[in-house]
């Protein structure tokens, strides 16, 4: 038996027709204005989770990169003033050399022993340098004047300064002035301040064994001194290294989370467009043949 | 030997019939787009023949034909259809209403955005991550602290955005269920109809467009729960309806076997525990125990207790360190959820050591990275609501089209279609105009017979 066909099933599947079409390219149309394939989970379950885990990790290297920029700031700013003890320490040992030749008069060493003075005041503000209102050879007591005027004693701690600059991956990026500077001369650790402290009153006292310390003793503790602020800068060297390497890196992890999000959230600009010329065509036919179909009746026919 | 009149009453019974046929396409006509309308027929029968014991010329009995008569007006419909149309349109009522409500629950969520919960977790731990830079910064612990304020309220947001969806179902419910409802109209109606029909059925009537109007009100239950319709044996024409009880031994919504409206229908009717269509869709929606909105609750709480667990125990150092930096009532953590009141810019702490340390602030932003923690979890359970709404507007797409091409079934058997009304006008219309001519053709053989035989020479 043929299916009755009436003129009612056929206008409500005109309508029907028309509106299910109507649904489809307002979907496409949503596709085309938003760009997104996805804009709520039901597009996509899957890709849902997949979208949100890769906005997390998008998210989370824009913040690590954050991180490497202020991690790379501290280590220059410490590069800086470790370099600058650098030439105070080796303008100091100079004036060592030149003060421990025995044919010098007292009044200048007594002019080497002034410069030697203000070595030291120089080594103290370099030790206090700052980065952002912190301090940043002073260990994590950030807000401690490291080595604060007439005082000898290191007013930071020797607690190590971590940045996070991946998952799971943190940086020392500090170096302590106690290690370096020491806690002046009475503590005799023949740490800078200690030495240079002691060369000076050496220098002023003139005496042929002090004249003779300085040459051996004093210039030996110095060159320890050095050395040691030269593993320190190696260090800061190494750290700096490994920092801007994180940063290429990061920024290579930041391109390549940003292209998966988009492969998996964005919608296909070729595709959706075919999907609504396609779409719009089966629309315009469907507008038409309705239009043809419900007008004639038996009634056309009948005079 | 027929009655000399016998011809004239054959040609009115024709006349008479094909009027009333013609009267009943009038009425498929005025009907065609009357919603729940079933065309009519006029079924035309031939009446019973004048048997004449030896009416031949050889004294053989001879049946002679005495025209027709409309024996009854039949509705054009199929009771199987029917049926199904009723068990789809149970189906589609449910699905219908879950795919609107977790719609709503889907729109409340928001993702994927830059404004959803899973940014603003972001925002959280990079907040975190700024402040493990800069320790003793109040800019940074400001922004952590409202970062952490801003996630808090948009996880009980969300969870409040839920229970919304769920009070709104129950909310329905009741208004459905209403003594003033619409189910309890269509009952009211339904048991009314049946004393009508039953009358009519007693009277030898079809009442025809009674028993559409009673489809029409059984289909609109249908939409709404399960329902079961039965004959009544005892009352002829009415049915008895059962609404929302699939169990055994159901109580009928509306007894056939009875007379008079209020001793009828039973109100509240009794419902199973799931009566199908929208009413079991909105039961299943407001359960505070099982049901989508009820599991999608459940899982976000499991979040909001993750995200304030590791929080408050990275916070702590492990338990070092006093305080806690969310505060939340056990049991209904998305919905308590907030920044302790205790943690303010001064208060915050970010290490163990120094004004400056940072191992906590690191150990709180490094749990973004923690697997199977709240991150994972969230993205989890938008996948989660996704593929519930996916469903849903999945079997709400197919129930639809299934109804609808059920409904196609029952329109080509039971619709009006004009062409084939006027094909039967035209038919009826030159069926009595034949009639008409054949009572003109025997007026004129008794006019011959009674006013001009006999007359000789005149």
């Amino acid at each position: 038996m043929s299916i009755r066909v009436t003129t009612n099933a056929l206008a409500t599947n005109v309508l029907r027709d028309l509106e299910s079409l109507q649904g489809k390219l307002s979907a496409t149309q949503e596709k085309l204005s938003s760009g997104k394939r996805i804009t709520k989970p039901s597009d996509d379950p899957y890709g849902t989770g997949l979208a949100l885990g890769l906005r997390g990790e998008l998210s989370a290297t824009g913040q690590y990169a954050s991180n490497v920029q202020d991690a790379i700031a501290w280590t220059n700013t410490t590069d800086t003033a470790l370099s600058g003890m650098n030439d105070l320490l080796k303008r100091a040992r100079d004036l060592v050399v030149r003060g421990a030749t025995g044919t010098l008069d007292q009044s200048s060493r007594n002019a080497i022993a002034e410069e030697i003075d203000q070595i030291v005041a120089g080594v103290r503000q370099q030790a206090n340098a700052t980065y952002n209102g912190r301090y940043v050879l002073a260990g994590t007591a950030e807000q401690s004047v490291p080595y604060p005027p007439g005082s000898d004693a290191y007013g930071g701690d020797a607690q190590p300064v971590v940045r996070q600059i991946g998952p799971s991956t943190s940086v020392t990026i500090n170096q302590n002035a106690g290690d370096l500077l020491g806690a002046g001369s009475t503590s005799n650790d023949g740490l800078a301040l200690d030495t240079l402290e002691k060369i000076s009153q050496h220098l002023r006292s003139g005496t042929a064994a002090d004249i003779d310390t300085l040459g051996n003793a004093d210039l030996a503790n110095l060159d320890g001194v050095l050395d040691k602020l030269g593993i320190m800068r190696a260090q800061v060297g190494a750290v700096s290294n490994r920092l801007s390497l994180a940063q290429d890196r990061l920024q290579q992890a930041q391109t390549t989370a940003t292209a998966n999000l988009t492969s998996v959230e964005d919608a296909d600009m070729t595709q959706v467009l075919i999907d609504y010329s396609t779409q719009s065509n089966a629309y315009q036919a469907a507008l038409k043949a309705g239009a043809n179909l419900i007008q004639p009746s038996l009634m056309d026919f009948l005079s | 030997m027929t009655s000399t009149f016998f011809g004239l009453e054959t040609a009115l019974r024709s006349l008479r019939a094909n009027q009333e046929a013609l009267d009943t396409t009038g009425h498929n006509i005025a009907n065609a787009s009357t919603p729940g309308y079933s065309r009519q027929q006029a079924v035309l029968t031939a009446t019973l023949p004048l048997t004449l014991p030896a009416g031949g010329h050889d004294g053989v009995p001879l049946s002679l034909g005495s025209g027709v008569e409309v024996s009854s007006v039949q509705r054009i419909r199929d009771q199987f259809l029917d049926l199904q149309y009723r068990a789809q349109n149970t189906l589609h009522g449910y699905s219908s209403q879950m795919a609107t409500s977790l719609g709503e629950a889907q729109t409340a969520m928001a993702e994927p955005s830059d404004d959803g919960l899973a940014a603003r977790m972001q925002t959280f731990w990079n907040a975190w991550s700024d402040l493990s830079n800069d320790p003793t910064s109040t800019a940074a612990r400001q922004a952590l602290i409202d970062a952490g304020t801003d996630l808090a309220e948009g996880i009980s947001t969300l969870d409040g955005r839920l229970q919304t969806v769920a009070d709104q179902a129950a909310d329905q419910y009741t208004s459905l269920m209403d003594a003033d409802g619409p189910v309890k109209a269509d009952a009211d109606e339904l048991a009314e109809l049946n004393d009508a029909i039953a009358d009519a059925t007693q009277r030898g009537d079809a009442a025809n467009d009674l028993m559409d109007r009673r489809d029409q009100l059984i289909d609109q239950l249908s939409g709404y729960a399960y329902v079961k319709v039965v004959p009544s044996t005892t009352r002829a024409g009415a049915v008895t309806v059962y609404f929302g009880d699939t169990s055994a031994t159901p109580t009928a919504l509306v007894d056939g076997d009875v007379r008079g409206a209020a001793a009828v229908v039973t109100w509240p009717p009794t419902l199973s525990a799931d009566p199908q269509g929208e009413l079991g869709a909105l039961k299943d929606l407001s359960s505070t125990t099982s049901g989508p909105i009820a599991d999608l609750r459940t899982q976000l709480n499991a979040i909001a207790k993750s995200l304030v667990d590791a929080v408050n125990d990275a916070y702590t150092a492990g338990g070092t360190v006093t305080g806690s930096f969310f505060s939340a009532t056990a049991g209904s953590e998305a919905a308590t959820i907030a920044v302790d009141p205790s943690v303010t810019v001064a208060s915050l702490h970010t290490g163990t050591g120094a004004a400056g340390s940072n191992d906590i602030a690191l150990a709180v932003s490094a749990l973004r990275d923690q697997s199977g923690g709240a991150d994972d979890l969230y993205a989890a359970f938008a996948s989660h609501v996704g593929s519930y709404v996916q469903n849903a507007q999945r079997d709400e797409t197919l129930s639809q089209s299934l109804t609808d091409s059920i409904d196609a079934n029952r329109q080509s058997v039971s619709g009006v279609s004009l062409d084939e009304e006027m094909t039967n006008l035209i038919k009826f219309q030159r069926a009595y105009q034949a009639s008409a001519r054949m009572l003109t053709t025997l007026d004129s053989v008794l006019d011959q017979l009674i006013n001009r035989t006999g007359v000789v020479g005149l």
